[in-house]
C-alpha cells in the first residue's frame, strides 16, 4: 500500500505537488456521510467537483443515498461493503464524531489498498488519537490533512475535497489565479481567498490545515509541494502561535505570511484552535521573527510601514495580505491575475440607528452589496416595518409588564407613572406607535378622534342609549358602540391606510411630516385614487372640510395629506383619517418600531377611541354640529382629548388643572399587565379570531372583549373610595378640596373614624363576622413594614407637592392610616394605595358639581367607572395590537391537564 | 487543565506503579509529620497551588525541615503563599510535606508531543533537578518514538547511553520509565514531566527512581481523563464560572470555547472561527470582555443557549454586541443569528433591556436571511445596529466596533438609553 514518498525527508510525505492535493482524478469516500455537517457540505463539494464522491458510509444506513446536484451518492454500512460493491477511491474524508475518527482512519487504511490520502474534518480529536493517526498513516504511507480543518480545494480544476471551503457558493471565493493558500484557520482560508480578489489575485490550491497540536499536513509539507507547482507564483500562509511547523522553511517562491495571536500569550488554555498555545520559543513573536528572517525584511508590513522583499512579507492583519502580496510580486515583476474586484473598505449592508444622532464618522450609509446579496437585501428592504416572531402569547405580552415588586406597570417601556404625566393624546397613541407622540402628532390625533366622537344620526347612538336605559353598566354601554364599529365601518379607512403605505413604501420617506418631501414622484392609478375621494354618499358629511380646517389651524403637516390634496378633489373623512394615522405611524414604521399591520389598522383604533368616548355621552347631547353644546369647529381645532374625556364625564370643558388630573388618572389606569382581567379579555378575543390570519381579527370585538372583562368589581370599584370619602366629608362644609385653608381638622376626623373602626373591628371579632375592608388603604404587596407606602401613591404625592397643589382627600387618607395605627386599629401604618389616590383626585375634580347638585352619587359612580374605561381602553389597544402581531391562533387556551374540576 | 505537585502526582503515578516519594497533605497531623522526619531525616514543605504552577523553587517557595518546629513554621509561611508566574498570580491553599530522598543522581524526564517531529517525544537527562534549559544540549536527549508501539525500554537505554549517563542509573530507569508512557497515553495527558526523579540506593546499592516532583497537562477533549476520577475542583482555578457554564455546552458540533479577557470590558464579541477569534481578540484588546470561538456550525438551540449565558453574565456592562467572523464556510448564518437574536429578546424580556449597539461582520450560507432575522429582532427591541458583509475587512469592522464603543463611553450609551427609555 505504501506509496512513493518524497525522497530525502525524515518522514513520509507522498504529496509532492499542489496539483495532487485536490485533483480531478481523486475519487472520494466520505465516512459518516449522512451526519449533520456532511449532509449539507458534501452535496455542494460533489457538485462543485463534478461528482467526485463515489460513496459514503453510515453504519446501519446501507442502501440509502445522499442526494446531490451531481447525482445520488450511495451509502454503505462500511468501507469494505462499498469496495465490494465495486467502488474504488483514493481519498478518504472523515466526518465522524471525535471518538470515532481514529477507528475510521484505521478502517480506511486497512481495507483500501488504493488509499493515498485522508482529509479529517472533525474537530476536538483527542491528542492521543491524533498521535496514533499520525503513526498509522506514516507506517502505511498515507498523507493526512487536518483534523479540525475545512479540507482542500483547487480553483483551477474546480475540485473541493472534504470541508466547506468557499461555503455554499465555492465559485464565489475559489477564483482561478496564481496564489496558493495554506491556512491554520478554515474560515480564513476562504476569507483570504476572497480578500485576494480585491487586489486582483486568484488562487491555485487552498489548504485548510487545521490548528490542532498535530497538524498532519503542515507548512513544511506545503512548502515542498508549493515549490514544485507550476501554477503557483506566490503563496499566502496564515499561522498562529504554538508549534515549530513554520520554523526554518526554505520558501523557494514569494510568500506573504500572516501571523496572528500575540495576545494568546495571555491564555492559560487554548481557545478555538486547540494547538494555538505557545510553549517555549513558538509564540507569535517568535513566528514573526522566523518569517522576517526568511524574507529578509526588517519589520511587519502595514500600509504605513510597507516592509517587503522579493522573498515575501510578514503581516499581522489578514486585511493587509492583498496589498502586501501585490507589493512583493511587484518586486518580482509579476502583475495581479485580473483587475481588482471590489474593495475591503467598510461597507454596511443593513443598518438602523433607530433615530439616534451618531457622530458623522460613524453614520456610514449602507451600500449596495455584491450580487446575489444585493437582490436579497432589496427584497428585504421592500418589507416596511418591523417583523415579529409569532409565539404563544398566553399570559404574555410584548406591550405591558407589571413589576411584581413595585406593582408599577410599563407599557412599551414607559412606566404608567411617567405616562400619567404625558398629554392624554400621547397615551392614546403609545399603544399604536410604541413611542411617545410629539406635540405635532398629538394635535393630529386630537383632530382624528374629535371627528369620531359626535355620533348624531348614527345608529350607535340609539343602541348606546338603549343599552344605558336598560340599566347597563358603562362598560356594557360602551361595548355596544364598539360592537357596531365593525370591519365594514372601517373598511375604506383601512384600505386608504394600506394604499398610502404601499404608495410610499419605497419612496425613501423617513418622516411623514417632511414639508420638503417631493410627492410628485409618487404615481397613483385611478382605482387607488378613487379610494380616497368622497363619494355621493359622503356629500352630507361636513367633517372632511372641518378636519382639514382644524389640521391647518393646528399647524398640522402631513406628506400624505399634501399628496391627497394634490388630487384637487373632495376627500373622504376616511381618507383624511388614514392620512393622519399614516403620518403619525410613518416614523416608527420606517424605524421598524411597529409593524406594517399595526400602521394599517391604526384608523380602526382611532375610530374606536372616538366612538367609545362618544358613546359615554348620552344621546340627547349629540347634535348636528355640536356636542354637549360645544361647536364642531371649536372641538376640532382647539380641544384636546383630555378635554373631550372630561366633557364626557362632566358635561363641560375642564379647567387646565382639572384636565391635568383627568389625564393623570387615566394614565394611572392604563394597564396592570397581561394578567389583568381586562387584558385577558382583549387577548382572548384576538386569540379566538386567529392572529395568524390578521385580516380576520376584529379589533372592535377585541375591545368588546376588554369591556366584557371589566365590571363593578374590576373598574367600577373606583367609586368605593369616593363613597368612603363622601361619607367622611358629608356635612363638613368643604367647599374647595384643593384649598389648604379648608378649615377642617383632618387629624381629628381621621382619629374619630379610626376609633370607630377599632370598635367595629373588636365587635366583629366577638361576633365572628368579617371586618369591612377600608377602600384605598392597605395592599397585599406593600405591607409588613412599620410604615408602608405604595410607590404609585408616593409618585403622585411628590408630583403634587412639586406643583404646590393640595388635595384634602389625599391628606385625609394620609391622616387616616396614621390614626388607625395610633389608636391601635392596625399593627403598623398601612399604605395609602393607588385606589385612594384615584378616588381623591377624581372626587376633587367632581366635588363642586356634586355639591351643587349637578351630579348625583350615581353620576359619580358612572364617572369613576368611565375614567377607568378610558384608561384601560389604551391598555387594551396595546394588548390587542401586540397579540395581533405576535400571537398564535387560540393561544390563550389552558390545557385540560392544567384545569381543575371542583365539586 | 494542568496538575502540579506530588499530592495528586503520587496518586497518579500509583496507577502505573511508578515509585514516588512519601507525601502528606495539608491536614497531616503533627505526629505524622514527626514520623516522616524520623523516617527520612528531611521533609520538603511545598505550597499547594491549583492548576499548572511552576518555578516554585526559584521563587523560594519550597521549605526544608529537619525538625517539627521548622516544618510547622514553613507550613505557616507557605500555606497561603502567593506566586506570580507568567501573567497569572496563584494563591496557595495548603501545603504538602514530602519526604526527602537521599540520592546521588537526579533525573529529568518528560514526554510531550513535539511538533518538530509530530510524534510523542521523550526528553531525558541525568543532570536533572534544575531548569534543563540551563544545561548543555549534549547532556539532554530528545527522542521521538512511535505512538503505536510506545516508549520502549530500548529507546530509554539508547538515549541514556548517548548522553553518557552513569551506568548505575540506566538499568533502573529502563525498567521504570516506560510505565510513564502508559500513564501519559492512556489517561488523556498531553504532557508529563518528572523533575527530579531521585535515584534512591537500596539494598546492595541498586538504585530505585523516586519521583519527587510532578507536572502534567490533560487534554480536555480526551474522555480518558475521566478514568482517573480526579475531582473537578483540581481544575477549578483554570476557569471562571462563566467559562465553566459555557464549556458545558462544548461538543464537536459547534464550538463553545471562551476565555474571559477582561471582566470589565465593554465589547461582547461572539466570534466565529479560530482565525477570527485570533484576529478579533488581538484588535479589540482590553475592550473585549471575552475571547470566543462559536464557529463549527452550531445548531440553533446550542447557539441560543451559549448566547443566553453570555448575555446573562456580561450584557449589563456591554456597550457593543459585536457578532463577528469571516466568510463562514459551513456555519449557517440564519441559524446562528436567529439563536443569538432570540436569546437577546428573551434576555430583554427576563432581565430588562440594556442600552446596546450591535455591530455585525459576517459572511456565509443564508447570510441575508440571517441578517434580516437579526435586524427584525433588533428593530422590535429598539436596538440600533450596523451590519457589514464579508466584503468589508474584518479588522476594519473590529475597529468600527471599537469606535462605536468609544462613542458609547462618551455619551452614546446615555443617548441610546434615553431612546429606549431605560436607565443607562
Amino acid at each position: 500500500m505504501r506509496q512513493q514518498a518524497i525522497s530525502g525527508l525524515p518522514y513520509f510525505l507522498g504529496l509532492d505537488r499542489l496539483e495532487a492535493i485536490a485533483s480531478p482524478e481523486d475519487r472520494v469516500c466520505v465516512l459518516n456521510i449522512l451526519g449533520g455537517e456532511s449532509r449539507t457540505v458534501t452535496p455542494v463539494s460533489n457538485a462543485f467537483s463534478g461528482g467526485n464522491v463515489v460513496f459514503g458510509t453510515s453504519p446501519g444506513r446501507s442502501g440509502q443515498v445522499l442526494k446531490t446536484p451531481a447525482g445520488d451518492i450511495p451509502v454503505f454500512n462500511t468501507v469494505l461493503e462499498g469496495i465490494r460493491a465495486g467502488h474504488s477511491f483514493n481519498t478518504g474524508v472523515v466526518y465522524l464524531p471525535p471518538a470515532g475518527v481514529r477507528d475510521g482512519v484505521a478502517e480506511l487504511i486497512r481495507v483500501n489498498p488504493d488509499l493515498r490520502k485522508i482529509v479529517i474534518i472533525t474537530e476536538k480529536i483527542a491528542v492521543h488519537d491524533a498521535r496514533e493517526i499520525r503513526a498509522m498513516a506514516q507506517a502505511n504511507g498515507i498523507d493526512v490533512i487536518g483534523g479540525n480543518c475545512l479540507g482542500v480545494a483547487d480553483s483551477w480544476n474546480r475540485v473541493r475535497i472534504g470541508g466547506a471551503l468557499g461555503g455554499d457558493h465555492p465559485e464565489e471565493s475559489l477564483v482561478k489565479g496564481s496564489v496558493a493558500i495554506f491556512s491554520n484557520s478554515g474560515g480564513f482560508t476562504t476569507t483570504i481567498a476572497q480578500y485576494l480578489t480585491t487586489a486582483g489575485w486568484g488562487t491555485t490550491t487552498l489548504i485548510s490545515s487545521g490548528k490542532d497540536v498535530y497538524i498532519q499536513y503542515a507548512a513544511r509539507d506545503f512548502a515542498l509541494a508549493f515549490a514544485k507547482d507550476q501554477r503557483s507564483k506566490a503563496g499566502v500562509l496564515y499561522a498562529e502561535p504554538g508549534g515549530y511547523y513554520e520554523k526554518n522553511i526554505d520558501w523557494q517562491k514569494p510568500v506573504v505570511a500572516c501571523v496572528v495571536g500575540r495576545w494568546k500569550a495571555k491564555l492559560t488554555r487554548a481557545v478555538g484552535h486547540a494547538g494555538a498555545m505557545a510553549g517555549s520559543g513558538d509564540s507569535a513573536e517568535d513566528k514573526e521573527r522566523w518569517f522576517m528572517e526568511a524574507f529578509g525584511v526588517g519589520g511587519i508590513y502595514t500600509p504605513e510601514t510597507p516592509h517587503v522583499s522579493a522573498k515575501g512579507a510578514l503581516v499581522t492583519n489578514i486585511a493587509d495580505i492583498p496589498a502586501a502580496l501585490t507589493a512583493v510580486m511587484a518586486l518580482n515583476g509579476i502583475q495581479p491575475d485580473f483587475a481588482p474586484r471590489g474593495s475591503l473598505s467598510l461597507k454596511p449592508w443593513i443598518a438602523n440607528d433607530q433615530g439616534l444622532t451618531l457622530p458623522p464618522d460613524l453614520v456610514l450609509p449602507t451600500v449596495v452589496a455584491p450580487a446575489p446579496y444585493d437582490e436579497q437585501i432589496a427584497v428585504r428592504s421592500q418589507q416596511i416595518g418591523a417583523v415579529m416572531a409569532r409565539q404563544s402569547m398566553k399570559d404574555a405580552s410584548g406591550a405591558s409588564l407589571m413589576d411584581p415588586q413595585t406593582q408599577v406597570t410599563s407599557v412599551h417601556g414607559h412606566r404608567v407613572l411617567d405616562l400619567a404625566l404625558q398629554p392624554l393624546e400621547a397615551m392614546f397613541a403609545l399603544p399604536l406607535v410604541h413611542e411617545i407622540a410629539d406635540a405635532h402628532d398629538r394635535a393630529l390625533l386630537d383632530v382624528a378622534v374629535a371627528a369620531e366622537v359626535n355620533l348624531v344620526g348614527d345608529p350607535i347612538l340609539l343602541a348606546a342609549d338603549a343599552a344605558r336605559d336598560a340599566g347597563n353598566s358603562p362598560n356594557t354601554v360602551m361595548s355596544v358602540a364598539a360592537a357596531i364599529t365593525g370591519p365594514r365601518r372601517v373598511e375604506r379607512a383601512l384600505a386608504c391606510a394600506r394604499a398610502l403605505i404601499t404608495l410610499f413604501a419605497q419612496s425613501g420617506l423617513c418622516d411623514g411630516r417632511d414639508d420638503d418631501f417631493d410627492v410628485s414622484d409618487i404615481s397613483v392609478d385611478d382605482e387607488t385614487r378613487a379610494l380616497f375621494l368622497a363619494t355621493p354618499e359622503d356629500a352630507d358629511d361636513p367633517r372632511p372640510e372641518a378636519m382639514l380646517a382644524a389640521i391647518k389651524a393646528r399647524g398640522g403637516k402631513s406628506v400624505f395629506l399634501r399628496f391627497l390634496l394634490g388630487f384637487d378633489q373632495r376627500l373622504s373623512r376616511d381618507a383624511i383619517l388614514a392620512a393622519i394615522t399614516t403620518t403619525i405611524a410613518w416614523g416608527p414604521l420606517a424605524r421598524k418600531r411597529i409593524s406594517r399591520l399595526t400602521a394599517e389598522t391604526l384608523p380602526w383604533y382611532l375610530r374606536l377611541y372616538g366612538v367609545m368616548v362618544g358613546a359615554t355621552i348620552p344621546g340627547e347631547h349629540h347634535r348636528s354640529g355640536s356636542l354637549w353644546g360645544i361647536p364642531r369647529e371649536e372641538r376640532f381645532s382647539h380641544w384636546t382629548m383630555a378635554d373631550i374625556c372630561c366633557l364626557a364625564m362632566t358635561g363641560k370643558k375642564p379647567d387646565p388643572t382639572e384636565a391635568l388630573y383627568v389625564q393623570i388618572l387615566i394614565g394611572l389606569l392604563i394597564s396592570n399587565g397581561p394578567g389583568s382581567i381586562t387584558a385577558q379579555g382583549a387577548k382572548g378575543a384576538v386569540s379566538a379570531d386567529g392572529p395568524q390570519t390578521p385580516g380576520r381579527v376584529q379589533i372592535n370585538k377585541a375591545m368588546v372583549g376588554f369591556l366584557t372583562h371589566s365590571g363593578y368589581s374590576h373598574g367600577g370599584n373606583g367609586f368605593e373610595g369616593m363613597a368612603f370619602l363622601l361619607e367622611q366629608f358629608r356635612g363638613k362644609g368643604l367647599k374647595d378640596p384643593t384649598d389648604p385653608a379648608h378649615g377642617l381638622d383632618l387629624t381629628a376626623m381621621a382619629r374619630e373614624f379610626a376609633l370607630a373602626y377599632k370598635r367595629e373591628k373588636a365587635q366583629a371579632k366577638e361576633l365572628g363576622t368579617e371586618v369591612r375592608a377600608l377602600p384605598g388603604v392597605h395592599h397585599p404587596v406593600f405591607k409588613g413594614k412599620s410604615e408602608n407606602f405604595d410607590p404609585r401613591e408616593r409618585f403622585i404625592a411628590k408630583f403634587m407637592e412639586e406643583r404646590g397643589e393640595y388635595n384634602v382627600f389625599h391628606r385625609f387618607y394620609r391622616e387616616l392610616v396614621r390614626q388607625l395605627y395610633e389608636v391601635g386599629a392596625s399593627r403598623y401604618v398601612f399604605c395609602v394605595n393607588v385606589d385612594a389616590i384615584i378616588a381623591a383626585l377624581l372626587l376633587a375634580v367632581l366635588w363642586k358639581d356634586h355639591q351643587a347638585g349637578n351630579m348625583t352619587d350615581r353620576n359619580l359612580e358612572t364617572a369613576a367607572f368611565t375614567i377607568f374605561l378610558f384608561g384601560r381602553m389604551i391598555g387594551a389597544a396595546a394588548e390587542i395590537d401586540d397579540h395581533l402581531n405576535r400571537g398564535r391562533n387560540m393561544d390563550t387556551r389552558t390545557p385540560a391537564s392544567a384545569c381543575k374540576h371542583v365539586v | 487543565m494542568e496538575v502540579t505537585g506530588m499530592l495528586t502526582g503520587a496518586q497518579l503515578l500509583a496507577h502505573v506503579g511508578f515509585p514516588a516519594t512519601e507525601v502528606l497533605g495539608p491536614d497531616a497531623s503533627e505526629d505524622q509529620i514527626q514520623a516522616m522526619i524520623d523516617g527520612h531525616g528531611l521533609v520538603f514543605v511545598k505550597p499547594v497551588f491549583r492548576g499548572g504552577v511552576g518555578m516554585k523553587g526559584k521563587a523560594g517557595l519550597i521549605g526544608r525541615a529537619r525538625d517539627l518546629r521548622t516544618a510547622l513554621a514553613e507550613k505557616e509561611r507557605l500555606y497561603f503563599a502567593e506566586h506570580r508566574h507568567g501573567n497569572a498570580t496563584a494563591k496557595a491553599n495548603g501545603v504538602t510535606f514530602e519526604a526527602g530522598v537521599p540520592a546521588e543522581h537526579e533525573i529529568y524526564f518528560s514526554i510531550t508531543d513535539d511538533t518538530r517531529y509530530r510524534a510523542p517525544t521523550m526528553t531525558i537527562t541525568h543532570r536533572g533537578g534544575v531548569d534543563i534549559e540551563e544545561l548543555d544540549k549534549t547532556e539532554i536527549a530528545s527522542i521521538p518514538f512511535d505512538a503505536l508501539t510506545g516508549l520502549k525500554a530500548f529507546v530509554v537505554a539508547n538515549a541514556l547511553t548517548d548522553i553518557g549517563a552513569p551506568k548505575e542509573v540506566i538499568s533502573p530507569l529502563v525498567q521504570h520509565l516506560p510505565k510513564l508512557w502508559e500513564l501519559m497515553h492512556h489517561y488523556g495527558m498531553t504532557t508529563l514531566e518528572l523533575n527530579p526523579i531521585r535515584m534512591r540506593p537500596g539494598k546492595e546499592g541498586r538504585l530505585t527512581p523516586i519521583a519527587c516532583d510532578f507536572k502534567c497537562g490533560f487534554d480536555r477533549d480526551d474522555p480518558r481523563v475521566g478514568r482517573l476520577g480526579l475531582p473537578p475542583h483540581l481544575f477549578a482555578a483554570d476557569i471562571s464560572d462563566f467559562e465553566q457554564e459555557v464549556n458545558q455546552l462544548r461538543t464537536h458540533q459547534g464550538q463553545s470555547d471562551v476565555f474571559v479577557i477582561n471582566e470589565a470590558g465593554s465589547i461582547l464579541a461572539p466570534t466565529f472561527g479560530g482565525g477570527a477569534n485570533s484576529l478579533v481578540t488581538e484588535v479589540l484588546g482590553e475592550a473585549a470582555i471575552i475571547s470566543s470561538d462559536f464557529g463549527g456550525n452550531p445548531p440553533y438551540e446550542k447557539m441560543k443557549a451559549v448566547a443566553a449565558i453570555c448575555y446573562r453574565h456580561f450584557l449589563k456592562q456591554t456597550n457593543v454586541l459585536f457578532i463577528i467572523g469571516g466568510k463562514s464556510n459551513n456555519t449557517d448564518i440564519l441559524e446562528t443569528f436567529r439563536g443569538m437574536g432570540d436569546a437577546l429578546r428573551e434576555h430583554f424580556s427576563k432581565h430588562g433591556p440594556v442600552p446596546l449597539y450591535v455591530v455585525v461582520g459576517r459572511g456565509g450560507p443564508n447570510l441575508v436571511r440571517g441578517m434580516g432575522n437579526l435586524a427584525d429582532t433588533l428593530d422590535s427591541l429598539g436596538v440600533p445596529y450596523r451590519f457589514f458583509g464579508f466584503d468589508s475587512a474584518i479588522s476594519e469592522v473590529v475597529n468600527y466596533a471599537k469606535r462605536i464603543d468609544d462613542w458609547m463611553r462618551a455619551g452614546g450609551r446615555e443617548q441610546i438609553a434615553r431612546s429606549m427609555n431605560i436607565a443607562a
